[in-house]
């Protein structure tokens, strides 16, 4: 406890230098892809690449959400990564179990 | 003896304790397991989602413009609370009461959102015993719903009480916890957004 | 704590009932989820007596019909969900921390917030034999039966198993963040003990199986309660989605029950061979190999639901490879015991009677695994057969093993050698005798779950000779009670190191002192004790100054909040609303003291560790 009161100097320049630009990006990005799910699907309701087109932003999205703002990719993340990556291939398992033996789809 | 600390507030507050640390990982672990919670209510509604029962179709009742701002909502939220965690890495208390204090603002218009989207579902005769479509979409998008809940009045819980405890090694993993939970249901919506509304208007 | 150290107020000791209620100390939570682990093993115990009563001659009159459901139903769910896990976290509580040299869990309140909420379910599922009948859908619960054509015992069960079911999850996460953060210095992942590694897998099959049940337990009690169709075919709904749900959560749980039984006899033979354990890493690999592919294979329990030919036959070779990694863990306990010095103490005797026992029912699995012929025995005696051989013959004897092994580590006195082996010969004789005939009762066709069966079958001699395994069973399990009392009446004497073994849990007094370890110690290889004897060095080398050492408060919020849960669960069975609301209220208002109220925790100073540890070693 009290070895970090002593070092107030040294902590400041330890404090990671994150503007919010790299957020506000993904942000953009984010809200684009919705965008064009959205369209895919209010314009070519019949095609039958629509679904996996939206699945994949979809997946994207997800992958915008766990690796820039809940920070996966920073060191350190070692074993949030395998858990959420382990839940992530079960539940596909699970998905295309249901899919195939289940009539869902 | 708050405010000696959050002078002091070290580089990366959350995990500067072994208590912080265990904290995070642990959330994390958590998260991990809503992953298996959501897919399993996902692969049901995928299974169930074209029994509409005596119910009305998901090409007839879903609106693209509602699901489209609740999504816009949810997003930014997402944004507003990231940015509340990079106020607090700046040791910056007002930054992250405004921040996340937008972020339940906006967690609440979402969920108005949402109550008035079911209001009208059971008006036009979709609901949780019209079919097993209705059953499946109202437990999983009432479970994101309710995770919703659950963040608002939490966040709302930990800034309460934070003008008067301060930023420090202690409330910091708090929040950061927090801001991962409301990442993740957002994440969760994503998929909703995808699965549930627009695959049930290509049908 | 950071930040707090210098406002900690003097310790705040319980005493009596209190102590046991507020406890966060994962030593005492290891004995009550022991002590509520063996009340509710008591009640199974005596439910499967009952069971096999009627069983015991054909055509018997005495528990028939739904009363016979009701035992069978209770039975299942009891033995797994309230006295095979609790016994397992008792062992996971009294014996993880000591082993990777910590002071407690991740999360002590968390800890103690897992039991209660387990014991509240357990308790509200038991309080339906008094309140209108108990589940009698059986332990698998299967929709339509269990959605639309049972009675109020389903409630019971829906909503005990959910609240026991958040209970287990909590502990689970504690024990991986446990794991995961606080091993002390040089405890590498590939230095662990094997115990602690299957602790690690089975926490982990905990948290990504646990989410399933309650998702299917909610379906369920939509269904039952909300008039939602999940399960209803005329409306679009599908019974075979609680098929899936059930066992995706169900067939990870057979290894969550079995490898820490795996972990004990990976402790106890090298201990009682004094050799070390042999390929150490194979054995990891094989423990993880074996959790992950736990998840790949639950519909190999469904095999004659239709799911058709490429399905039977995905999950036929998958369970199949399940075979591979526990093949190499039998091969290597054998390997242990080869050329070592070996001694037959009681926990021994149950480590190396689980072997064959463990490999007959292994041999069954593989035999069930093939979909062509489980359709001839599927929802026989013979599955009854071979799961009792891996839950009983496998599981209960790893557990009979660690307990006579720990005991000592645990209460400070050891168990009784001479009962100990009238307990272990009674109990694996009684074992065989029962399950045994039941393969040949499965392959002449007799169906599980029916209450009857005619004479001159040719049925009646192996069903009365399973009773008598039976008894023999419950006077084995008396053996093994008296056995408590009587060491419970002696004086606290066990040695640190009874059983001259290799692990850190044994390098601290029996038992373990409050603050586990006055210094953290430094780890120098793998069977971190044994490398110190070898070196030898009478002690381990500490890796930290002796100082004064925080411990968390103890707090009665967690036992409150299982009481909110408990109430709000009436509040469901029986459509009370007030009752929901006031179970609410007082689990929230919990949360949020815990949330509001930061707990600094106290100090045990250095004059009373030093004092602690001079009484330990007079």
């Amino acid at each position: 406890m009290t070895a970090h009161a002593n070092h107030s100097e040294e902590n400041k320049s330890l404090r990671p230098q994150e503007g919010p630009k790299r957020h506000i990006i993904t942000f953009i990005v984010s809200i684009f892809l919705t965008a064009l799910a959205f369209f895919a699907v209010a314009y070519m309701p019949e095609s039958p690449f629509v679904i996996p087109f939206i699945v994949l932003i979809g997946l994207i999205q997800a992958g915008f959400q766990l690796y820039v703002w809940m920070h996966l990719d920073q060191k350190g993340h070692e074993f949030p990564t395998l858990g959420i990556w382990m839940g992530v291939f079960f539940v596909a398992a699970f998905i295309i179990v249901f899919i195939y033996w289940l009539g869902g789809y | 003896m708050s405010t000696e600390v959050s002078t002091n507030l070290p580089p990366h507050p959350e995990k500067a304790t072994l208590e912080g640390k265990n904290k995070v990982l642990g959330f994390w672990l958590f998260l991990g397991g809503e992953v298996i919670l959501f897919g399993s209510l996902f692969a049901t509604f995928i299974a169930l989602r074209t029994a509409f029962g005596s119910g009305p179709a998901s090409q007839e009742l879903f609106s693209l413009p509602l699901t489209a701002v609740a999504t816009f909502i949810l997003l930014t939220s997402s944004l507003f609370s990231v940015l509340g965690i990079q106020a607090m890495h700046r040791n910056d208390l007002s930054g992250v009461l405004k921040w996340f204090g937008i972020t339940v603002l906006f967690g609440l218009a979402f969920l108005g959102l949402e109550i008035y989207e079911f209001f009208e579902y059971v008006h036009e005769g979709h609901t949780m015993s019209s079919g097993a479509f209705g059953s499946a979409f109202y437990t999983l998008v009432g479970f994101h719903g309710a995770h919703v809940l659950g963040g608002v009045c939490w966040i709302t819980g930990l800034l309460s009480k934070l003008p008067k405890k301060g930023l420090n090694v202690v409330t910091a993993p708090k929040l950061y916890v927090a801001s991962l939970y409301w990442h993740f249901i957002d994440l969760v919506w994503v998929f909703i957004f995808t699965v549930v509304y627009l695959m049930g208007k290509v049908g | 704590m950071a930040g707090h150290g210098h406002v900690a107020h003097s310790p705040k000791r319980h005493t009596g009932l209190m102590d046991w209620l507020t406890t966060v100390d994962h030593k005492k939570i290891g004995i009550l989820y022991l002590v509520a682990g063996g009340f509710f093993f008591l009640l199974g115990g005596l439910e499967a007596i009952l069971i096999r009563i009627q069983l015991m001659y054909p055509d018997s009159k005495i528990f028939i019909g739904a009363t016979f459901n009701e035992l069978t139903t209770m039975h299942g769910t009891t033995m797994i969900f309230l006295a095979a896990m609790p016994v397992i976290f008792a062992l996971m509580n009294a014996v993880v921390p000591l082993q990777i040299g910590a002071r407690d869990v991740a999360f002590p309140f968390l800890n103690s917030l897992g039991f209660w909420l387990f014991f509240m379910g357990g308790l509200l599922l038991n309080t339906s034999w008094f309140l209108g009948g108990a589940p009698d859908a059986g332990w698998t619960a299967y929709a339509p039966l269990s959605s639309a054509f049972s009675g109020r015992g389903v409630d019971f069960y829906v909503l005990g198993l959910q609240i026991a079911g958040i209970g287990t999850w909590l502990g689970g996460i504690n024990f991986l963040v446990t794991i995961i953060n606080m091993r002390a210095p040089g405890l590498s992942f590939m230095r662990l003990p094997m115990f602690t590694w299957t602790a690690f897998i089975t926490s982990t099959l905990v948290l990504f199986a646990f989410p399933a049940i309650t998702v299917s337990l909610v379906l369920l009690m939509f269904d039952r309660l909300f008039g939602a169709n999940f399960f209803d075919a005329a409306a679009g709904g599908n019974e075979v989605i609680w098929e899936h749900l059930f066992w995706i959560f169900g067939h990870p749980e057979v290894y969550i029950l079995i490898l820490p039984a795996f972990g004990v006899i990976s402790e106890v033979m090298p201990t009682f061979s004094k050799k070390r354990l042999f390929g150490y890493s194979a054995m990891v690999f094989s423990t993880v190999l074996i959790g992950f592919l736990g998840f790949m294979v639950w519909a190999h329990h469904m095999f004659t639901v239709g799911l058709g030919p490429v399905a039977n036959a995905i999950f036929g070779v998958a369970t199949m490879l399940i075979a591979i990694p526990t093949g190499i863990k039998i091969f290597n306990w054998l390997f242990t015991l080869w050329g070592g010095h070996i001694r037959f103490t009681t926990a021994m005797l149950y480590a190396v009677g689980f072997i064959p026992t463990f490999v007959i029912g292994g041999m069954t699995g593989v035999m069930l695994a093939i979909p062509t012929a489980d359709y001839q025995y599927h929802d026989t005696y013979f599955v009854i057969a071979h799961f009792h051989y891996v839950i009983v013959g496998g599981m209960v004897l790893g557990l009979f093993s660690g307990l006579y092994y720990w005991w000592p580590k645990m209460f400070g006195r050891m168990l009784n050698e001479t009962l100990g082996k009238w307990n272990f010969w009674t109990f694996f004789i009684g074992f065989h005798l029962t399950f045994f005939p039941q393969h040949f009762l499965g392959l002449l066709g007799m169906p599980r779950r029916v209450f009857t069966y005619q004479a001159g079958v040719g049925l009646e001699s192996m069903n009365f000779i399973s009773t008598i395994g039976a008894f023999l069973m419950g006077v084995g399990f008396i053996i093994f009670i008296w056995n408590v009392i009587v060491t419970n009446s002696k004086k606290k004497d066990a040695p640190a190191d009874p059983w001259d073994a290799r692990t850190l849990e044994w390098t601290i007094a029996s038992p373990a002192p409050e603050y586990n370890f006055a210094q953290t110690p430094l780890v120098r290889g793998l069977d971190a004790l044994w490398t110190e004897k070898m070196a030898g060095n009478k002690k381990m080398t500490p890796a930290e100054p002796l100082g004064e050492i925080h411990m968390p408060s103890a707090s009665i919020l967690p036992f409150l909040m299982s009481v909110g849960l408990f109430i709000a669960g009436y509040g469901f069975i029986y459509h009370m609303y007030v009752l929901i609301g006031v179970g609410a209220v007082i689990v929230v208002s919990c949360m949020f003291t815990r949330s509001f109220k930061d707990d600094p925790g106290w100090h045990v100073p250095i004059d009373e560790v030093e004092r602690t540890e001079k009484e330990a070693r007079a």
